[in-house]
């Protein structure tokens, strides 16, 4: 069982003091979430869970634990956000060891909640299955249909770079075409495109959730909090929220690993993660890179190629 | 006073009380997310969603509000106007957690020393109807912070969801102005029997379960606790928890201004955002997460009830709900309610 | 009264000019009495690699109809790699803001150098033309 041996060598790890604190998964108070821990004691590992509900990337943590040699739980698409914080140089004392898993796709629990009718009380993976339990109904639900969209379409699902690899690699799922929320999106008129931006957007309540959820966001002061110079208004005119939205999706532009972590942080279930597919789609067509895969590679924005497309300049 | 309205004038219903009300309720913005509007159209009115995602403080506490305008014309004075709430409202649909809420929030906005005319004024001028909550969430604890899934105090109209029809109630003498309603019929011993019912199962359902009496005494001894070091950790500081929050109402106002011509708005603001308490010099009075954590809980634990003699939580779960990281504020209680007997973190540093 | 509008409409459009190439290009352009259309607003820039993107959104939402990006040809920059750089961000900004509905033609990149006065009348030209064509914009802009 994966569970037993994440436990296992967590364990080992805190115990031989190879590291301070190990970052991790817990089943916590809710079905169809995990939450994350922080772990010091070998005996604490018994609380590491592993299931379809680690959804959160964890190492939007690191920057918090700079200071500590740190294990962290990683799924594939953490690892590649690990990967492209350290070719940033994050890690300047310590870095992190990575404890990857490699990753069965994690199930999307709004589709779950959306597919019941009233509370969901539990949900227990049985294999490929689903049960989901409430009050008067208990379902069997066919794991594979209820997964997160970007991980539906993930091509990286066993962490590279891991340190120790918990469980065998997975068999990996190139895709043929773009993104499909991509190409969805694309197949729209200009004039539609900006329309279903700015409703989608229309929703939100600038908790920036999304930016804090982002192992990638970590600036000291963030554009919208910046007062000299004032970037943006901090009141929800359309305007503006187009605004906090093109920029903070664009920060990410050679950078994000695809995990799909603002759009799971929304509380108000904005689409988000098509807007970064979009641009990992375009690094990838314009200098041939993807986030996390070479821990050598400088990323795009920082580097160059005299040979660079240039047909767009006059 | 209790009548009875069948859901199939529900609607019409609605649209006699447009006439003469603004209406505002729960609107489904997308598949499971909806929130407090201005009603432009009876069939919008969703009602489903317990918690809607954000609370009906909205109604009375946007979260965006203009206060004034101004602008300079020809090098004289700025000409200022006010915003003014023109129509007499319905707040329909809240549960009585949120009109707790609102309670909570009047004594902060109208307090002795300090009246905010933009609250006050929405307040005064909206009769509220709520609807009761017949199957209160796992997530819920209202009855623990004072509250109830039936909790009628502050509203004017009381509905409760009888399957085919509603019963309502007429609490207050704003209530009573709906007495000659002409959907309104006369409600049987059936349908109080029904209502009792319903009453006992969702209250039983929504026992207290947390412990939140005498918690600001306990909290007092806490300040320095190592339980703040630990129990930050997972927060990610997004204002979720806060801005979903029926009783959170920190604001910050800003000038937005272009050449001569400007407004000065009030935003919503997270103690859980760094900047909310950076100071001009740089200096972070609340530099870290941890600070941060414990200021949301020491202000609706410690704080506001020693200032108001309650706790500023009515137990809606949506910070359980909602969060990223899944912090449940219900074991950070349970834990700091634990802290009694075992003794005195606050003083043995 | 609307349709008057309309017909005197003429786009704003604001341009980075890098200091070292394209600013004495326009610089040029000017004392050599090369006439171009006087719808941009130039603002000089260290290097066109020091263009923030938000520079550019802040310029559109601020009601300005098109933004010009121009800095030195590559191979020419003064910092050696900085429009090299600026390339890149051009380039996925670019495809970007096309993805999200803005029109093509609303931000624009040039190369011109201190010499090419005669190609720095053209680009503006030709910019002010496309903006234009697409008229105001009406997306993004705050109102």
């Amino acid at each position: 069982m994966i569970q037993e041996k994440l436990r296992e060598k967590a364990k080992e790890l805190l115990s031989k003091k190879e590291v301070d604190l190990i970052i991790g998964f817990s089943e916590w108070t809710l079905p169809l979430r995990t939450t994350p821990v922080f772990i010091r004691t070998p005996e604490g590992t018994e609380s590491l869970a592993w299931n379809s509900f680690c959804e959160n990337n964890l190492a939007t943590y690191l920057h918090k634990f700079g200071r500590f040699k740190v294990g962290i739980v990683v799924k594939g698409c953490d690892a590649r956000s690990v990967v492209a914080l350290s070719l940033e140089k994050r890690f300047p004392n310590h870095r992190p060891l990575l404890i990857g898993v490699p990753c069965q796709r994690m199930v999307d629990r709004k589709k779950v909640k959306k597919a019941v009718k009233g509370e969901i009380l539990q949900a227990v993976e049985q294999g490929d299955l689903l049960v989901v339990k409430g009050e008067d109904f208990e379902v069997t639900l066919k794991r594979d249909d209820f997964l997160y969209s970007v991980c539906r379409s993930c091509t990286h699902r066993t962490p590279n770079q891991a340190d120790f690899l918990i469980g065998d690699p997975v068999e990996e799922f190139p895709l043929d075409e773009a993104h499909p929320d991509v190409s969805e999106f694309e197949g729209k008129t200009p004039e539609e495109r900006w329309g279903s931006f700015e409703k989608e957007i229309s929703r939100c309540i600038r908790c920036y959730a999304c930016r804090e959820a982002c192992p990638m966001c970590y600036c000291t002061e963030c554009f919208v909090d910046s007062t000299r110079p004032k970037w943006i208004e901090k009141s929800l005119s359309p305007s503006d929220l187009a605004f906090y939205h093109i920029v903070r999706a664009y920060h990410q532009t050679g950078r994000c690993s695809g995990c799909g972590a603002c759009e799971r942080a929304c509380p108000m279930d904005i689409r988000l993660t098509h807007l970064t597919q979009k641009l990992n789609q375009e690094v990838k067509d314009l200098y041939g890179f993807e986030t996390g895969i070479q821990p050598e590679v400088p990323p795009p924005l920082s580097t160059f190629h005299p040979e660079d497309e240039q047909g767009f300049i006059k | 006073m209790k009548f009875k309205l069948d859901k199939k004038d529900f609607e019409r219903f609605l649209k006699d009380l447009m006439e003469a009300y603004d209406l505002f309720a729960p609107v489904q913005l997308a598949e499971g997310v909806s929130v407090f509007r201005k009603i432009d159209q009876p069939e919008e009115v969703h009602l489903t969603q317990l918690v809607p995602q954000k609370s009906a403080k909205e109604v009375f506490f946007p979260q965006s509000e203009v206060m004034f305008r101004y602008e300079t014309v020809e090098h004289r004075e700025p000409i200022l106007s006010e915003q003014r709430i023109e129509r007499e409202r319905v707040l329909l649909g809240a549960r009585p957690c949120d009109i707790e809420a609102i309670s909570i929030l009047e004594k902060v906005f109208a307090g002795e020393d300090y009246t905010d005319v933009y609250f006050l004024e929405k307040r005064r001028k909206t009769t509220i109807v709520t609807l009761s909550c017949n199957h209160p969430l796992t997530t819920c604890f209202c009855s623990s912070t004072g509250g109830g899934p039936f909790r009628r105090d502050g509203s004017d109209l009381f509905l409760t969801d009888l399957g085919e029809s509603y019963l309502v109630e007429l609490l207050t003498e704003k209530g009573m102005a709906f007495s000659k309603n002409r959907f309104f019929r006369e409600a049987g011993s059936k349908d109080f029997d029904l209502l009792k019912e319903l009453e006992e199962k969702a209250s039983k359902k929504a026992e207290a379960s947390i412990p939140v009496e005498g918690i600001e005494k306990r909290l007092d001894l806490m300040v320095e606790s190592p339980f703040w070091d630990r129990i930050h950790e997972k927060c990610i500081g997004c204002g979720v928890c806060t801005f979903l929050c029926p009783t959170c109402h920190c604001f910050d106002i800003t000038d937005e201004a272009v050449n001569l011509k400007g407004q000065r708005v009030r935003n919503w603001d997270s103690c859980l955002f760094p900047i909310y308490s950076l100071e001009t010099s740089g200096h972070n009075p609340r530099p870290t997460g941890r600070e941060r954590t414990r200021q949301r809980l020491m202000h609706k634990f410690n704080y506001y009830p020693k200032n108001f003699d309650r706790v500023a939580c009515v137990g809606c779960g949506r910070c359980i709900l909602y969060c990223p990281v899944h912090f449940d504020i219900r074991e950070a209680l349970l834990y700091a309610s634990s802290r009694r007997s075992k003794g005195q973190e606050g003083q043995s540093r | 009264m609307e349709s008057e509008t309309v017909t005197n409409w003429e786009p704003k459009i604001l341009a980075f000019l890098c200091n070292w190439c394209s600013y004495a290009g326009a610089d040029l352009a000017g004392t050599s009495r090369i006439q171009y259309p006087p719808n941009i607003r130039v603002i000089r820039v260290p290097c066109s690699g020091r263009i923030n993107p938000l520079f550019i959104l802040k310029a559109l939402q601020g009601g300005m109809d098109g933004v010009l990006v121009s800095g030195c040809h590559p191979g020419d920059c003064h910092f050696l790699s900085g429009n090299y750089i600026g390339r890149r961000k051009s380039a996925t900004l670019k495809r970007f803001l096309e993805y999200l509905g803005v029109e093509e033609n609303r931000v624009q990149f040039s190369w011109v150098s201190a010499a090419e006065g005669v190609k720095f009348s053209q680009v503006i030209q030709e910019v002010t033309e496309d903006v234009k064509k697409l008229g105001p914009l009406r997306n993004f802009v705050k109102k």
